[in-house]
């Protein structure tokens, strides 16, 4: 699973997709094109999500019945999928998130020791 | 797939529709937009490829995995040609047998008779088992009063069997084996045609026409299925019998005969001994239960008629003979005396199975040290535990399928050897074929033998790994799994000692009856069973033409001397020969009856041609007549038992109550024509001038005594030519003939015997090579310090003899606690003789020695240099 953002050389970590789209979905049912937007606009534009990678991702959710899928009408006035969060995806996005945030403060422990915990080595 | 398709791409359509409208919002050129959102959304093509692996569902992505595990498994198994085979052969043998005697005791105790409704058929017989008989079967006046008194059963079959001369359809004059029944038999079977009708009701009694039933096997081997024979007629002994019908394949019960005929068709049977004696038995019962009446209740109210007849007629049911009847579904009639010996085959097949997959075991427990850095390796490259055992797993079942197939492949000769072992306990045995339940059971067997397989090996822990395993590359063998290997050997060798040991007990059993001495001289003597002709049953001319056959046959050089009886030793059913004798001076105790002799009339020279001496006094001769005195010759059993001093010539003796007197004229020794183990028998012989009809010629030939057979064959055929001739044999091959089934399942043990120790050979002789080889080092140490060649050689040796002796005594003590418990249930079982355990035993050593002499060998020639620098 390759996801990185286009142009500007930022590489989602593996897995982390998932979790963006589940947290993009919390805001209410959304298509596959409005997804991809809203990741983009809420990253300031440094998240780029291609479509090569979404729809299988979302496909993905769906299969684990974490989404639900239902046809609807867009604002273009066609037929799109519209994605909504299921019970079981919103405990999915609390356990993600807990993940994450343990990830984050252990990759800062990491990267930016306290200076009484230098290694000896 | 492709609704999913469909839907997606309209998905996409959507999505592109929204980038479009949304670029031309931000005010961009419409056909710029279009091109600048497809552009962003990349390559449809490709996008929906990568949908196509999520689509999928889980059991292909399963199974995606399995056929990758697989080729990997091939390839690795590839490498490992001498392991796989042995593998995949121990497997197949193990698999095979299971697969065999499962069939047999399928088609024997499982699978449903033909017969409609089969649990309302019931085998009715009468036991005498104060006399030893299991079944004296019925006589007419017997079945007639059952037939009458008894609600609970309705209708009777009845069914006797006669031997025929049958000259007809271009075949014969050859004798043939018929049943003779009554109307309602069929009907009481629920047997079909195959081919025209059945016998009914209207072929019952002696003024119906002689009709008959030819069954499948005669009209299918014999008649090679010629439809047009219904219709036509035949000579069936003096009758002239039309054929009406073919029988539809069914287990042949009481008798396999060739044909089934009315009762008209048999002049015995419409004759006044046969309709009004009362212990003229010959004649077995059939019957249905009438609806809503249980075998119990029928049993009961059976047991209360019969009671009654027992109690009207008190001359024929002696008090201490106890005679009773029993009544059992015919299914289990048929079963009955299987079960228990198949279940012991069973069990056998069971212990080669438990032997085969533990020297597997063994094998693949080497085998996974051998490779343990292989799997290290692949642990340290992130295969989790699952895919490691899947790994495994997916070499097992290789392993295991192909031993399966190879082993489904062995099962069908198999079969056919199990079936005929089984045929003498219940002739449905003979229908026994491989078919798809036997396939499942293979499937299962190597099922359980895989995943036992894939979960024998360690898998190397996470914390030991990248450690020794990772650096070494060399082998090494923890003391657990040495052990493991180790037990795994012994209890091979223990099953094999169980199944030696009850082998070798048959083959002493066997070996004890064919060399048994019998009395009779058997090499030199050619018995041929020489029937009543058509033309003229019994009586004078059946006499006349024996002495003439006699004289003729005499005459023929290479010939020494002719005789003939009514008894072939073995071979022919003697059980109604045996009569109540009254003789000059016995005086039975009180409450006794007057003894049971055998009855059997010979010619002069009988015992001559036989080779059986006289004892005292003279054999019979041509002046001994029905117009001269009566006479007979006693045994010596007779002689010692019934006269003081044993001096019984010139003594009277008598048949029955009322029978004529006759003087004894000389004494014989015991020779016993029943059993081929000889046991004292009290036997009465009389001039076949007197009395009974000679029906076998006994011919004492110099040379070769089946290089006579054509001239004696045409020297009978001169004197009448319609005369059947069958069955040439010596004494010695008669004997063969009867101890076949002794043969073989003294083979049939034997074999699985056989096969168990083939493969504790191949256990034992794996455990020590992989011992050996992973203790190069210890040994190159040990020689580096000083031990022989020849130490290292008996240390390996004795290795060895300890895991043979430990097996050997655990074998022992289990097998005699097992053959205690078996045999309190069967009566088959018995504890095998101390020779038996003691040659299973030596067996087993030597093969253990001969198995551990290559490791040992190799041990004794590690070169010490190269043993030392390997690490």
């Amino acid at each position: 699973m390759r996801e990185r953002s286009e142009d500007r050389g930022i590489e989602l970590l593996q897995g982390t997709l998932d979790m963006l789209i589940l947290r993009t979905l919390q805001w209410g049912p959304e298509h596959g094109h409005g997804i991809g937007q809203a990741i983009r606009t809420q990253s300031d534009d440094l998240l780029k999500v291609e479509t090569g990678s979404l729809y299988p991702a979302l496909h993905r959710l769906v299969k684990r019945g974490w989404l639900k899928a239902e046809w609807g009408i867009s604002e273009a006035n066609q037929r799109a999928k519209y994605y909504r969060l299921t019970a079981a995806g919103k405990a999915q996005l609390l356990r993600e998130r807990n993940r994450w945030s343990q990830l984050i403060h252990a990759i800062g422990l990491v990267m930016n020791p306290a200076p009484n915990e230098e290694p000896r080595s | 797939m492709t609704p999913d398709i469909e839907d997606f791409d309209e998905e996409i359509r959507g999505h592109l529709a929204l980038s479009i409208q949304e670029r031309i919002e931000r005010g961009e050129d419409p056909s710029e937009a279009r091109l600048a959102a497809l552009k962003e959304f990349g390559n449809v093509l490709h996008t929906r490829e990568s949908m196509r692996s999520v689509w999928r569902p889980r059991w292909m992505e399963g199974l995606e995995a399995l056929g990758r595990d697989l080729r990997i498994a091939l390839r690795s198994l590839g490498r490992a040609k001498g392991l796989t085979t042995t593998v995949v052969v121990t497997l197949a043998l193990g698999i095979g047998a299971n697969a065999a005697i499962f069939s047999v005791v399928r088609t024997v105790l499982m699978r449903p008779l033909v017969n409609r409704d089969p649990d309302r058929l019931i085998y009715i017989r009468q036991t005498a088992l104060g006399i030893g008989t299991e079944n004296m079967t019925f006589s007419m006046p017997e079945i007639r009063d059952i037939e009458s008194r008894v609600k609970s059963i309705r209708p009777f079959g009845d069914f006797s069997t006669v031997d025929f001369t049958l000259i007809g359809f271009g075949i014969g004059p050859r004798v043939v084996k018929a049943g003779v029944v009554n109307g309602s038999f069929f009907e009481v079977m629920g047997l079909r045609p195959e081919l025209g009708r059945l016998l009914n009701a209207g072929d019952d009694g002696p003024q119906a026409a002689p009709v008959a039933v030819l069954t499948h096997q005669f009209w299918t081997t014999a008649l090679h299925r010629d439809s047009t024979v219904i219709g036509k007629t035949m000579r069936l002994g003096p009758s002239v019998v039309r054929v009406v019908g073919v029988l539809e394949p069914s287990t042949p019960y009481p008798a396999e005969t060739q044909i089934i005929a009315n009762v008209v068709s048999s002049p015995h049977h419409l004759g006044a001994t046969m309709v009004t004696a009362r212990w003229h038995r010959m004649t077995e019962l059939f019957g249905r239960l009438v609806p809503g009446v249980t075998l119990a209740q029928a049993r009961a109210e059976l047991d209360a008629v019969h009671a009654a007849i027992v109690h009207e007629h008190p001359e024929s049911y002696p008090a201490q003979a106890h005679v009773r009847l029993h009544v059992s579904t015919l299914r289990d009639q048929l079963a009955s005396p299987a079960r228990n010996v198949l279940l012991l085959l069973l069990a056998a097949a069971a212990v080669v199975f438990v032997i085969a997959c533990s020297n597997v075991a063994n094998l693949i427990l080497a085998r996974s040290v051998r490779r343990e850095t292989e799997l290290a390796v692949r642990a340290v490259m992130g295969a989790g535990r699952g895919a490691l055992r899947r790994t495994l797993l997916a070499e097992s079942m290789l392993l295991c399928a192909a031993g399966a197939a190879l082993g489904l492949v062995l099962a069908a000769p198999l079969v056919r050897l199990a079936a005929r072992f089984a045929a003498r306990f219940s002739v449905r045995a003979l229908d026994a074929r491989l078919d798809g339940s036997v396939l499942w059971l293979g499937v299962a067997l190597a099922l359980v033998a895989a995943v036992v397989l894939a979960y024998v090996p360690r898998l190397p822990s996470p914390d030991r790994l990248g450690g020794a395993a990772l650096a070494g590359g060399g082998l090494r063998m923890t003391p657990g799994t040495n052990r493991r290997l180790r037990m795994l050997a012994m209890t091979q060798i223990a099953c094999s000692f169980v199944l030696l040991a009850g082998a070798a007990t048959l083959l002493a059993t066997l070996n004890a009856l064919q060399t048994a001495n019998t009395g009779y001289d058997m090499r030199q003597v050619l018995a041929i069973d020489v029937p009543p002709s058509a033309d003229g049953v019994g009586g004078p001319e059946n006499l006349r033409f024996f002495q003439e056959a006699t004289r003729r046959i005499g005459a023929l050089p290479g010939v020494q001397a002719v005789a003939s009886g009514m008894i072939v030793p073995w071979r022919d059913p003697s059980a109604g020969l045996k009569f109540q004798f009254a003789f000059e001076g016995y005086r039975p105790a009180p409450g006794e009856e007057n003894p049971t002799c055998r009855f059997r009339p010979i010619s002069p020279r009988f015992f001559a041609v036989l080779g059986v001496p006289l004892l005292a006094g003279r054999d019979f001769t041509e002046m001994d007549r029905s117009d001269t005195e009566k006479v007979a010759i006693v045994s010596h059993s007779v002689a010692q038992r019934l006269f003081t001093n044993g001096d019984a010539v010139n003594r009277h003796l008598r048949f029955g109550i009322g029978g004529d007197l006759r003087r004894i004229v000389g004494v014989v020794p015991d020779v016993d024509d029943e059993n081929v183990v000889q046991e004292p028998m009290l036997t009465v012989y009389v001039p076949e001038a007197q009395m009974g009809l000679p029906s076998r010629l006994f011919v004492r030939v110099a040379g070769d005594p089946y290089a006579l057979v054509p001239s004696v064959t045409r020297t009978i055929r001169t004197i009448s030519a319609e005369q059947a001739i069958e069955r040439p044999t010596t004494l010695e091959d008669v004997r063969a003939e009867v101890l076949t089934p002794q043969r073989l399942s003294a083979f049939v043990f034997a074999a699985f015997g056989g096969i168990a120790l083939l493969i504790a050979i191949v256990g034992v002789a794996g455990v020590l090579a992989f011992s050996v080889s992973a203790r190069t080092r210890e040994f190159g140490v040990r020689l580096a310090v000083g031990a022989t060649p020849g130490q290292l050689l008996g240390q390996v040796l004795k290795e060895g003899l300890v895991i043979a002796a430990v097996g050997i005594a655990v074998g022992a003590a289990a097998g005699y606690e097992l053959t205690l418990v078996a045999s309190t249930y069967l009566e088959a079982v018995r504890v095998p003789g101390l020779l038996a355990g003691v040659v299973a035993a030596a067996i087993l050593v030597v093969a253990a020695l001969l198995a551990s002499l290559i490791p040992a060998i190799r041990a004794s020639r590690v070169d010490v240099m190269q043993a030392l620098r390997s690490e």
